[in-house]
C-alpha cells in the first residue's frame, strides 16, 4: 500500500491557501490562494516546490484564485477561478514564464467553483456569484452551456462521479437550496430540494452511491440526502461553518470536513453515528480552506490552510476523539442515592461473534460505533450512605422549650434510638456534666456536704454501670474517641470510666468508694483530680492534704468566688424556682436573653453557667473547667463529619458554652447545618435553628424579606416609615371605624365598601347591626 | 439489601455526567448526542423525563446544578467552545401538556477550545461559576444581579499551562475561595496534573498555591470532599490511573512575615490510593457529608470509600450495573451486587426532542427554595 512508506508531512507556501488540487497519479498538488500560487512534488519524505505560477510584471486579479481543479486527463493543464470573474486555464507546459494559458471573462462577479469532467477532459464547469455556471469547452476556447439560477450566487457545483451518472451535476447557491441537473439541458433542473438554513457552501457525491449526495453550510450541519428521493437519510451537527467536505473514497460511510471559522481541525465522520468524530487532524493553526483525498487512496488526505502550509496526513496518525472520551458519569444524591451512566460493554459479545472478514481495523470503526450508555441508580447501596439518621435527628431533636437535663435526656434518647451510640452517650455526658448535681440542690435548701458527697457519687456510680453496659455496645467508638483526643479522656472517666483502660477505672471505683466511706474531704481531692487531671493516684492522700491546706489560699484567687459563697443560696433557690415553676419557658428565656449580645451578663462567665454555679457542689472545687472538654467534643463532631450534633449541642447549650467558643467556628456550624437542613427541605427545623442562633449573621437570616410594603390607600404612595400613616396626605389611613384609631395589628375589612377597624369591634358591632359601622348603608359581609 | 433500577436513558450516544440538584430530586444528564435530560423522582419513586431538549453543538460534556436559592439553573459545557445557563420556566401549558421549558439564560463564549468542565461555586460566594477548557485557561464567572441570569461577567482568566479536565470549588465557608483543576495532558513529564489555586481578596486574583506533583497521569475528575464542620483540612478525590485522596491542610500564615502579599503555604498528604479500578478512574462524587465517596472506572463499577475511625480508607461496597457477574475474590460484597429489579426497565416513551416554543407568556421564576433576598422582594414590589 502505498501509504506504507509516506508520512505525514507539510510544507509552507508562504502565503494564505484557499484551495489545493492534486493531478491524477497524486504526484503533484497545487496549492493557490489570493497570493499564492505554486505546484509542488510530492515525495515520500517532503514536499518539493517545482513551480510558481505567480510570476510575471502585471499581477493582476487573475492571479488571485479562490478555487483550482487540475485535469483529469491531461496533466499539464489547471483551471483556476478569481475573485474578479475571470476562469483561467494554465498550461504548465508552455515555455514562457507566464503559464496562463487563456483566461475566460465570461462571469461578472466572483467565481467559487471550477471543475472538471472526469471523463470530458475538455469540460469544464463553473460556479458564480453571478448566479451562473457555465460549461466551458477549453479546446474550443468558448463557453458551451449556461445554467442560470436566478437572483442567488452559486457556492458549489460538482459533476456526479461519470461511472454513475455520465451528465449529472449538482449546484449549491447560497439559499440553501441543492439543484441536480443534466448538463444537456440549461432549461430545467432535474431535482431541486431546499437542504440548509443559509447558503449551502459545500456538496460532494459519493463516490460509489450515485443517491448519495451530502451537503453543508453555514447553519454548521452537514446532511447527506438520497438524490433520488431528496429525502435526507443522515445529518451531522457540528461545532462552526463547513467549507468543504469530502467522502473518503472506499468507505462507505466516512466523510471529511473542514470549518470555515473557529475550528482549524479537519474532522472525519461516520455518518453513523453523527455525534463524535471518527478521527481528527488537528495540525493547522488557521483555518482549513481546502481538504482533498488522495485518489483512490482513503489513508492519505491533503490539506490546505490559511496558515500558509499545505498537509499530507496519514490516517493513522489521526486523533480518536472516541478514544478520549470520558465513558461514565457519576453522582450521589442528597439522599444518598447513586446513579452511574456507563458505557454499555454487552456488546462486547457480538463483536467477538463478528464477521472475521472485515476489511480493515474491524475493531476500532465497530467498537466505535457501539457508543452506548446504560444508566443506572443505586438506591441505599450502603448503611453509611442513608441520610435517614440525620433526618429524623433533626425532627426529633428537641433544642429548646424544656429543662436542659430533658433536652440532653430526650436528644440521647433521640440518638440511642437510630443507634447511634456514640453520640447519644455524649448527649449523655453533657446532662452528667451539666445536670447530675441538681436533685442535691433540690434536695436539700442548705448544703450538706456529707449528704450530697453521698448523692454525687452514687449517682456517678449509676452512671459508672450505665456507661460501662454501653461502652460494650459502643465499643469501637468510644475507644476511637478517646484515642482521637486524650483530653476526652477525663471526659470519660468524669462520667464513670467508659474508658477501656480498666486501671483507670478501677482506680476511679477505689476513689469514689474512698469517697464513699467518707475517708477523705471529697471535694477537694475531687478537685485534684478532675482539675488537675494528673492521674497521680498513688499519692493521692498526700496530695489530698497538701491541696486541702493550700485550699484556703487558692480560692480566693479565683476572681469569681466570694460571690459565689455569698450569691450561692439565692442563686440556687432562683434556679430551684425557675426550674420548677416554669419548666417550659425557662430555657427560652435563657437562651433569649443570650440573643441580645448587648446583655452585659453576656461575656460574664458566672451567668452564663447558671445551673453549674448554682450547684453547691460546684462551689466546692469551681476549678475544674469542663468547658475545654466540651468545646472539643464538639469540634470533634464537626470535624468527623456531624456538623448536626455541633449544632444542636451548641442551642441546646446556650449560653453555657457560646463565649468559649470563636464566633465563626459557631457561625460555620450553624450554617453548614441550616444548609443541610436546607437540602432535606426541613424548613421549619432550620427556621427554628435560626431562630435560635445568637450569631447575629445566623439569627437575621429569616430576618432578611421579611417586610411587607404597603401603600396608602388615598394617595397610592409607598408608606415609608410606618404602616398606618402616609407621608405625602399627611393622615393616618387604616382607621377603624367604630373607635377612630388607627389599627395597628388585625384590621378586618368588608371588601364591599372597605370599611373595617379592629376586629373586636366589628365583630360587636355586626352582631347588633348589619349596616356598615362607617355610615355608608352598605351591608357589609364578612367571611 | 438496596435496589439498582436501570433506566432507559434514551441518549443516542455516550452519557458523559450525571448531576442531582440540591435536594436530590432531580436528575440531570448530558450526552454526546448534544442534549441533556432532567429527570424528576416521582411520588412512586421512579425518575421520570420531565425534559429533553438540544443544548450545545457539540457533545456535552457536564451539566451542574445551581443553588436552588437562584431558580431552577444547571449550566452546562460542550466541545462547541461553549457553556451554557439555563433556566427552567414554568409558563403556559405546552402541546405535550407540560408546564415547564428550559431556555438558555446565557452562552459563555470566551473559550477558544472545547469547555470540559462547568461548576457552580458554593452557595455563600454568590452566583459564581468556573469552567476550564482544553486549552489550559480556567474562567470564573459571575452574575453580580442574581436576578438576572441573562449577564455573567468574566471575572478572572487562569491559564494553567495543560490542557484542563475538570475543576472543584472547595466548599468550606471558613476559608477563603479555593478550586482545584485537574488536567488530562496525557504527557507525564508535563508536571502535576493537579493544581491549586487560592482566590485573594485583596488582590482580587487566583494564585496558584500548589502543584501536586506526584501526580504525573492525565487526571479525569476530581473533587473536593464537603466540609461542613470547618475542618482545617480538605479532601480531595482524584480519579487518574488510579483513585487518590489529598488531604490539604493550610499551614499557619505567618502574617508578620509574609504579609499581604504571601500565599498561604499547604502540607499534602497523600490519604489513600486505590488501583481496584482495573485501568482508569473516570468519576469520583463525594456524598453529602463527605464520609463517602464514590469512583467509576473503566470496570463498569461503582466503588464506595470510607475512612475507618483510624482514618484509612476502605472500599465498602462495589456496584455493578449491567448486571454482570461480580468478582470472585471479594466474597464479602456478594451480597451487595446489583439485583436489577423488575420492575427497573421501563421505558420512556415520550423522549422526542422537544422544540422549544417561539412565544412563552406567563413565565415565572421557579425555584423552590424560600428565598432570602431582599432586593428580589423589594423590587418585586416596585414592579
Amino acid at each position: 500500500m502505498s501509504s506504507s512508506c509516506s508520512k505525514t508531512m507539510s510544507c509552507n507556501t508562504e502565503g494564505q491557501v484557499n484551495s489545493i488540487a492534486i493531478n491524477r497519479d497524486s504526484t503533484l498538488i497545487v496549492a493557490a490562494g489570493r497570493s499564492v500560487f505554486k505546484i509542488f512534488s510530492v515525495d515520500e519524505e517532503r514536499f518539493i516546490e517545482r513551480l510558481n505560477l505567480r510570476v510575471g510584471k502585471n499581477l493582476n486579479l487573475s492571479y488571485s484564485t479562490l478555487d483550482i481543479a487540475w485535469n483529469h486527463f491531461e496533466d499539464n493543464i489547471l483551471a483556476s477561478a478569481a475573485t474578479n470573474g475571470a476562469v483561467v486555464i494554465w498550461d504548465i507546459n508552455r515555455h514562457q514564464r507566464n503559464k496562463q494559458e487563456f483566461v475566460f471573462q465570461e462571469h461578472k462577479r466572483t467565481v467559487n467553483r471550477v471543475t472538471f469532467h472526469e471523463k470530458e477532459h475538455n469540460m469544464l464547469l463553473s460556479g458564480s456569484q453571478d448566479g451562473s455556471m457555465k460549461l466551458f469547452d477549453i479546446r474550443k476556447k468558448e463557453v458551451g452551456v449556461e445554467f442560470c439560477i436566478g437572483s442567488t450566487s452559486v457556492r458549489d457545483v460538482q459533476f456526479c462521479p461519470c461511472q454513475l451518472s455520465y451528465f449529472t451535476f449538482a449546484s449549491a447557491d447560497e439559499s440553501g437550496n441543492v439543484l441536480i441537473w443534466d448538463m444537456r439541458r440549461p432549461d430545467r433542473v432535474e431535482k431541486q430540494f431546499t437542504a440548509h438554513n443559509g447558503p449551502v457552501f459545500t456538496i460532494d457525491w459519493h463516490p460509489e452511491d450515485r443517491t448519495r449526495l451530502a451537503t453543508a453550510g453555514r447553519d454548521k450541519m452537514i446532511k447527506v440526502w438520497d438524490s433520488a428521493k431528496c429525502k435526507l437519510t443522515h445529518f451531522i451537527q457540528t461545532i462552526a461553518s463547513v467549507s468543504k467536505i469530502r467522502w473518503r473514497p472506499m468507505r462507505e460511510f466516512y466523510i471529511a470536513s473542514c470549518s470555515l471559522l473557529v475550528d482549524s481541525s479537519i474532522n472525519v465522520w461516520d455518518i453513523r453515528r453523527p455525534f463524535i468524530p471518527f478521527a481528527t487532524f488537528e495540525n493547522h493553526k488557521d483555518v482549513t480552506t481546502s481538504i482533498v483525498w488522495k485518489n483512490d487512496d482513503p489513508h492519505i488526505l491533503y490539506s490546505g490552510s490559511k496558515d500558509c502550509f499545505i498537509y499530507q496526513h496519514l490516517f493513522k496518525d489521526a486523533k480518536r476523539p472516541a478514544d478520549l472520551l470520558v465513558p461514565a458519569g457519576l453522582d450521589i444524591s442528597t439522599q444518598g442515592i447513586i446513579s452511574h451512566a456507563c458505557t454499555d460493554k454487552n456488546e462486547k459479545t457480538q463483536t467477538s461473534s463478528g464477521r472475521p472478514f472485515f476489511k480493515k481495523n474491524p475493531g476500532r470503526s465497530e467498537k466505535f460505533l457501539e457508543a452506548t450508555s446504560y444508566l443506572m441508580t443505586f438506591c441505599h447501596p450502603e448503611e453509611s450512605l442513608s441520610m435517614d439518621w440525620f433526618v429524623i435527628s433533626a425532627q426529633r431533636y428537641l433544642l429548646t422549650g424544656r429543662p436542659l437535663e430533658d433536652l440532653l435526656d430526650h436528644n440521647a434518647n433521640v440518638a440511642h434510638e437510630l443507634g447511634r451510640h456514640q453520640v447519644a452517650q455524649t448527649w449523655e455526658m453533657l446532662k452528667t456534666l451539666y445536670c447530675t448535681n441538681l436533685p442535691s440542690t433540690v434536695v436539700t435548701g442548705h448544703p450538706n456536704l456529707h449528704q450530697q458527697r453521698t448523692i454525687s457519687v452514687s449517682s456517678d456510680k449509676m452512671d459508672t454501670t450505665l456507661v460501662k453496659e454501653k461502652s460494650d455496645k459502643v465499643g469501637k467508638g468510644a475507644r476511637h474517641k478517646s484515642k482521637a483526643d486524650p483530653e476526652d479522656k477525663t471526659l470519660d472517666v468524669t462520667s464513670g470510666g467508659s474508658d477501656e483502660e480498666i486501671s483507670d477505672k478501677e482506680m476511679n471505683e477505689r476513689n469514689l468508694s474512698n469517697i464513699a466511706r467518707g475517708q477523705i474531704n471529697p471535694p477537694t481531692d475531687w478537685d485534684i483530680y478532675y482539675g488537675g487531671g494528673e492521674n497521680s493516684f498513688l499519692d493521692f492522700n498526700s496530695l489530698a492534704d497538701m491541696e486541702n491546706n493550700k485550699q484556703p489560699l487558692t480560692l480566693p484567687t479565683e476572681a469569681f468566688h466570694p460571690r459565689h459563697e455569698i450569691a450561692s443560696q439565692t442563686r440556687s433557690l432562683e434556679h430551684f424556682q425557675y426550674v420548677t415553676e416554669s419548666p417550659a419557658s425557662g430555657n427560652e428565656g435563657e437562651t433569649s436573653t443570650g440573643t441580645g449580645n448587648t446583655n452585659p451578663y453576656a461575656s460574664d462567665k458566672e451567668t452564663s453557667f447558671p445551673i453549674l454555679t448554682a450547684d453547691p457542689l460546684a462551689l466546692q472545687f469551681p476549678e475544674w473547667n469542663f468547658k475545654n472538654i466540651v468545646i472539643d467534643m464538639m469540634k470533634y463532631h464537626a470535624r468527623e463529619f456531624d456538623v448536626q450534633t455541633s449544632a444542636c449541642m451548641l442551642i441546646v447549650l446556650g449560653n453555657r458554652i457560646k463565649s468559649e467558643i470563636d464566633h465563626q467556628v459557631q457561625e460555620n456550624w450553624l450554617l453548614s447545618y441550616i444548609d443541610l437542613l436546607g437540602r432535606f427541605k426541613l424548613w421549619s427545623i432550620a427556621n427554628e435553628v435560626i431562630k435560635l442562633s445568637y450569631p447575629s449573621p445566623v439569627s437575621h437570616l429569616n430576618q432578611q424579606s421579611t417586610t411587607v410594603h404597603v401603600t396608602c390607600n388615598k394617595c397610592n404612595r409607598q408608606l415609608q416609615r410606618s404602616g398606618w400613616s402616609c407621608d405625602r396626605c399627611k393622615s393616618v389611613i387604616n382607621i377603624c371605624s367604630i373607635c377612630h384609631q388607627p389599627v395597628k395589628g388585625l384590621y378586618v375589612w368588608c371588601q364591599g365598601c372597605s370599611h373595617g377597624g379592629h376586629m373586636d369591634h366589628i365583630q360587636d358591632w355586626l352582631s347588633l347591626d348589619p349596616q356598615c359601622p362607617a355610615g355608608c348603608g352598605h351591608f357589609c359581609e364578612y367571611t | 439489601m438496596f435496589v439498582a433500577k436501570n433506566i432507559q436513558s434514551d441518549h443516542k450516544d455516550l452519557i458523559h455526567d450525571v448531576a442531582y440538584d440540591f435536594h436530590g430530586r432531580r436528575m440531570a444528564t448530558c450526552s454526546s448526542d448534544q442534549t441533556v435530560k432532567i429527570w424528576d423522582l416521582g411520588e412512586d419513586g421512579e425518575w421520570h423525563l420531565t425534559a429533553n431538549w438540544k443544548t450545545h453543538s457539540g457533545s456535552v460534556w457536564r451539566v451542574t446544578w445551581a443553588h436552588p436559592e437562584f431558580g431552577q439553573v444547571i449550566a452546562t459545557c460542550s466541545f462547541d467552545r461553549t457553556a451554557a445557563v439555563w433556566e427552567e420556566m414554568v409558563g403556559e401549558k405546552q402541546h405535550d401538556g407540560s408546564l415547564r421549558t428550559w431556555l438558555r439564560r446565557s452562552s459563555l463564549v470566551d473559550s477558544r477550545t472545547s469547555v470540559t468542565d462547568v461548576k457552580f461555586a458554593p452557595k455563600h460566594l454568590g452566583l459564581q461559576l468556573a469552567t476550564c477548557s482544553q486549552d489550559g485557561i480556567v474562567r470564573i464567572y459571575e452574575a453580580p444581579d442574581v436576578m438576572n441570569l441573562n449577564q455573567w461577567s468574566l471575572q478572572n482568566e487562569i491559564s494553567c499551562k495543560l490542557s484542563c479536565s475538570c475543576v472543584s470549588w472547595n466548599t468550606s465557608r471558613i476559608h477563603s475561595p479555593m478550586i482545584a483543576v485537574g488536567s488530562d495532558d496525557t504527557n507525564l513529564s508535563a508536571g502535576g496534573k493537579v493544581q491549586i489555586y487560592e482566590y485573594n481578596d485583596s488582590t482580587r486574583k487566583w494564585n496558584k498555591v500548589e502543584t501536586i506533583a506526584r501526580i504525573a497521569d492525565p487526571v479525569y475528575d476530581l473533587a473536593f470532599a464537603p466540609n461542613l464542620g470547618g475542618r482545617n483540612s480538605h479532601l480531595l478525590a482524584i480519579a487518574s490511573k488510579n483513585l487518590k485522596i489529598i488531604s490539604i491542610e493550610p499551614l499557619r500564615r505567618d502574617s508578620t512575615l509574609s504579609g499581604q502579599s504571601g500565599l498561604t503555604k499547604f502540607e499534602l498528604k497523600e490519604v489513600a490510593e486505590f488501583n481496584e479500578h482495573e485501568q482508569q478512574v473516570w468519576r469520583v462524587s463525594w456524598n453529602v457529608t463527605g464520609t463517602v465517596l464514590a469512583s467509576s472506572g473503566d470496570d463498569s463499577c461503582v466503588r464506595l470509600w470510607k475512612a475507618n475511625y483510624l482514618g484509612s480508607w476502605k472500599c465498602i461496597a462495589i456496584l455493578t450495573g449491567d448486571g454482570s457477574p461480580q468478582e470472585t475474590d471479594r466474597p464479602q460484597f456478594g451480597q451487595l451486587q446489583g439485583n436489577q429489579s423488575a420492575g427497573g426497565d421501563r421505558s420512556v416513551g415520550n423522549a422526542g426532542v422537544r422544540n422549544l416554543p417561539s412565544g412563552i407568556m406567563n413565565l415565572r421564576r421557579n425555584t423552590g427554595w424560600p428565598s432570602f433576598n431582599t432586593k428580589k422582594d423589594q423590587s418585586n414590589v416596585m414592579l
